[in-house]
């Protein structure tokens, strides 16, 4: 089934202006406040359907003089907003579903979720600075506010606080059996009472030695 | 039970009555079942009045102990079983309990709980109730819940489950009555109402499959379906191999259906369920924790107060085994008391007898008393005695587990988790002990390493409190030596087993029992214990060693053993001739051949590097005779030969190369 032609252009120019973004972070031209250039020729041969730049110029997303694009102000704040989405969807993928091959599904991804879902995402992952491939994911409005506040939603043990009480939200280790049968499971409150050398837990009346291996797959948030 | 009578109360401690001394009602079986460091072996010792080892770490018990007892003109077989997080087994120790429940199906099963903890203590009474047993609850420690602020309305308990539910503080006896009259009442099957939900069907699908148990069809489908894989062997002895296929392919149907690993969804189930009772008849009210324990908990498995803590209990350790009993109670009883008074005494005595064979059996050069008796009571009991005393003391604060702590990532270098530590240090107490305690590691390669490092490099108390001695006679620059020789061989030796066996070790995961304050009672009881079982173990070997020695010397054979060993203990290891004496006794046991070096040290046979390159070599010396039956037992023939091949040559060539090296490099120490 083919996406309606209207849909079908707002991906084109989605994907354009992401190819922009990431051709201007590689050109290390710096992302100052617009200014900065990359040449036509570069950003066609990165593209699909080239030709349709033209469409993009005249809806005043980008512009084009002398063989080097820029973008418009509009251009530059949506292409801000995908290439956010993107990487977002890349770290849920990689780091919570744990998937292996999640390209295409990011790519997909990034077109399908408001701004609610990508906000709730964000939150969840903790406002992770970077997408797998260790390129910065541009800041949200929630971003921002957490700058304010000391913890993200949900963390890893091995990135919480030492001292601090929290809930498990879910696990992702094969010891996952084990912490079930001393009672730690999703919904359980435990708290944190070291990290080195090993790390320590209490859930309920019962202390646990973990290794960090084990800390990292135990995700949590503030109770 | 208000009716039942004082003396029916009463439990006849312990007493075997074979022929059914009491009656002729049938032996009825209780078990002892709950979570791990809980108390069921107080509660066991309370009950037969029967001793079961007891300390203050999870796996102190990793096999049954079974003893009568009399009550209410009733007999019983008590049994005690390892400790138990769930009975979905996941390593050796647990699989014990639950093979117990399914193949012997107790009478009446009596869970011990901690009261602290009671959402785990149900989820394991569950599992109980699935399988159709009997249960009195009892929930042991109520002191320690009391003093965490924390109370348990019994009665709404005992309403809600259909079952006896009693208190205890098992040190102090405090409960024990109303316990003995709860399994007088015969128990009952807890009501506990599961539902599994979308699983439900496929459990009932499986039950009807199965062939008649001890314990209910449903609970064992629950394992299956858990993926219990210690349950094949049972499951192929019972069943065709269609059958199995059809019970597996149930599974996959489920799984798929759940979405989810069905193990853990059974378990959340349960902690669900087991959570929802809680709330109604627990509560807490927090309290302020005693100072010097909250300091103790801190400090123990602090990153960097952690380290120099142990080494002052090392100090400790050093002084009151090393100085105090190896130096002051051995010579107090082996100048003294075997010197001055009983070895002459003896030779006076069996001057009497005319007869000289007898009379240097017994006290000659080789004889049993002179040598035998001499070595293990007066150099190696005091010794033992000692180190089992802070042994225990140790064992019962609670502070091993957090040594697991401190260690995982020297243990990580060796392919083993810090669980290890466990099995270990234990064997510094004692070989044949620790191997079998290397059941509480989850994985089958981590127990291969672990026995094979235990036979190796791990000094038993009677050796170290015997080579401490010597040491103490030397440097100290010879003991960090020693140290460092034993140290050194332990990491390499570990990291070459790690390299050469296949698979990855298991993930660090240990629960760490509160730190408690010793009950000298028990700290008293244990090491009379353990005294006594190594008296009745040690001595019959050191005898059996002294009378081989004695034949070896009455045939001349001795000269030509030193002679032809002579390559090695003179040429390898630098040793003079008499030492290799110290070596053939050291194949019965370890700690006897290093009280002949000791008793050679002492009359200035041996120089100081001498002393040094023997207990070096010694301590890597083949296990004892004991501990190799042991591991025999528990890993096959072929792995202990293996074991053996490997260490005793390799013993040598280290004891070789430290002392080429000392006196290439003209050590003095």
């Amino acid at each position: 089934m083919r996406a309606a032609p209207e849909t079908e252009k707002r991906q084109f120019e989605d994907e354009a202006l992401e190819s922009l973004w990431e051709l201007y972070e590689k050109s290390g031209s710096g992302m100052g406040t617009g200014g900065e250039t990359v040449s036509l020729e570069e950003l066609k041969s990165s593209l699909e359907n080239a030709p349709a730049l033209d469409g993009m110029h005249k809806e005043e997303l980008i512009e084009i003089s002398g063989g080097r694009v820029k973008f418009t102000g509009a251009g530059r704040l949506r292409a801000r907003d995908i290439t956010r989405r993107h990487r977002l969807a890349e770290r849920l993928f990689a780091d919570i579903l744990a998937l292996n091959e999640y390209e295409e599904d990011a790519c997909r991804f990034e077109h399908a979720i408001s701004p609610e879902v990508e906000e709730a995402i964000c939150t969840f992952l903790g406002h992770p600075p970077t997408c797998p491939h260790n390129r910065p994911i541009p800041r949200g409005k929630c971003c921002k506010l957490y700058a304010k506040k000391v913890t993200p939603l949900v963390a890893s043990l091995a990135d919480s606080q030492v001292g601090e009480d929290y809930k498990v939200v879910f696990l992702r280790t094969p010891m996952i059996d084990r912490l079930a049968s001393i009672g730690l499971v999703a919904g359980s409150l435990i708290r944190l009472v070291q990290k080195k050398p090993s790390y320590v837990l209490k859930v309920d009346e019962t202390t646990i030695a973990v290794e960090e291996e084990v800390a990292k797959g135990v995700f949590v948030k503030k109770p | 039970m208000a009716s039942e009578s004082k003396s029916q109360l009463k439990a006849k401690a312990g007493r075997k009555t074979p022929g059914g001394g009491v009656d002729n009602q049938p032996l009825k079986r209780i078990a002892l079942v709950g979570n791990p460091n809980v108390g069921k072996s107080v509660i066991f010792g309370l009950l037969t009045g029967k001793y079961a080892t007891v300390s203050n770490y999870p796996g102190t018990t990793v096999e049954v102990t079974q003893s009568n007892m009399t009550l209410g003109g009733q007999r019983y077989l008590v049994v005690d079983t390892p400790g138990v997080n769930n009975l979905l087994p996941m390593s050796e120790d647990e699989q014990v309990t639950r093979d117990i429940l399914l193949e012997q199906r107790p009478d009446i099963t009596v869970q011990v709980g901690d009261a602290k903890n009671l959402r785990r203590t149900l989820s394991i009474t569950i599992q109980l109730a699935e399988m159709g047993l009997p249960v009195v609850l009892d929930l042991n420690m109520e002191d320690e819940a009391m003093d965490s602020g924390i109370t348990i309305e019994k009665e709404a308990l005992s309403l809600a489950l259909g079952i006896q539910v009693v208190g205890t503080v098992a040190p102090q006896r405090k409960g024990l009555k109303e316990l003995s009259s709860a399994i007088l009442s015969g128990g009952a099957v807890p009501a506990f109402n599961m539902d599994y939900g979308k699983a439900e069907e496929y459990i009932e699908k499986i039950a009807s499959c199965l062939p008649p148990a001890n314990i209910s069809g449903r609970s064992i489908a629950l394992m299956v379906l858990a993926g219990d894989k210690s349950l094949a062997p049972w499951l192929k002895a019972n069943l065709d191999e269609t059958a199995i296929e059809n019970i597996e392919s149930i599974r996959d149907e489920c799984a798929l259906k759940l979405g989810a690993p069905i193990g853990l969804y059974i378990n959340e189930t349960r902690l669900k369920k087991a959570g929802e009772i809680v709330p109604a008849v627990f509560s807490k009210v927090p309290q302020r924790e005693n100072a010097v324990i909250s300091f103790l908990s801190k400090v123990t498995i602090h990153p960097v107060w952690g380290v120099p803590f142990l080494l002052v209990v090392l100090a400790c350790l050093y002084e009151f085994v090393g100085v105090l009993g190896a130096g002051v109670f051995v010579n107090f009883l082996e100048r003294v008391i075997f010197g001055q008074y009983l070895n002459p005494m003896f030779a006076r005595v069996f001057e009497l007898i005319p007869v000289p064979f007898l009379r240097e059996l017994f006290v000659g050069r080789y004889g049993i008393i002179t040598m035998a008796l001499t070595y293990s009571i007066a150099i190696v009991l005091p010794i033992t005695t000692t180190f089992f005393i802070a042994f225990s003391i140790l064992e019962d604060s609670g502070y091993l587990p957090r040594l697991a702590i401190m260690t995982n990532k020297f243990f990580n270098m060796m392919g083993l988790s810090g669980k290890a530590v466990l099995p270990m240090v234990l064997g510094l107490g004692c070989g044949t002990m620790a191997v079998m305690t290397t059941r509480i590691l989850e994985g089958k390669r981590d127990r291969l390493i672990a026995i094979f490092l235990l036979a190796l490099a791990i000094p038993c108390s009677a050796q170290l409190g015997v080579i401490l001695g010597m040491l103490g006679s030397l440097s100290m620059k010879a003991m960090v030596i020693w140290l460092l020789s034993v140290f050194g061989v332990l990491l390499f030796a570990g990291w070459l087993a790690a390299k050469i066996l296949p698979g990855k070790r298991s993930e660090f995961f240990l629960e760490i029992p509160p730190i408690r304050k010793p009950s000298l009672q028990n700290v008293a009881l244990k090491t009379a214990n353990r005294a006594v079982w190594y008296l009745k173990e040690a001595v019959p070997l050191f005898i059996l060693g002294t009378l081989v020695l004695f034949t070896l010397d009455k045939l001349n054979m001795l000269t030509l053993i030193e002679k032809a060993a002579s390559p090695v203990v003179v040429g390898l290891l630098g040793l003079p001739p008499k030492a290799t004496e110290a070596f053939i006794i050291g194949f019965l046991r370890r700690d006897y051949g290093a009280a002949g070096l000791f008793d050679m040290s002492r009359h200035g046979l041996l120089t100081h590097v001498q002393a040094l390159v023997s207990i070096v070599t010694i301590t890597l010396f083949l296990p004892c005779l004991a501990s190799f039956f042991i591991i025999i037992k528990e890993k096959g023939i072929r792995v202990a030969l293996l074991m053996l091949a490997i260490i005793t040559p390799f013993a040598l060539i280290f004891g070789g190369f430290l002392n080429w090296t000392l006196r290439y490099f003209n050590v003095s120490v």
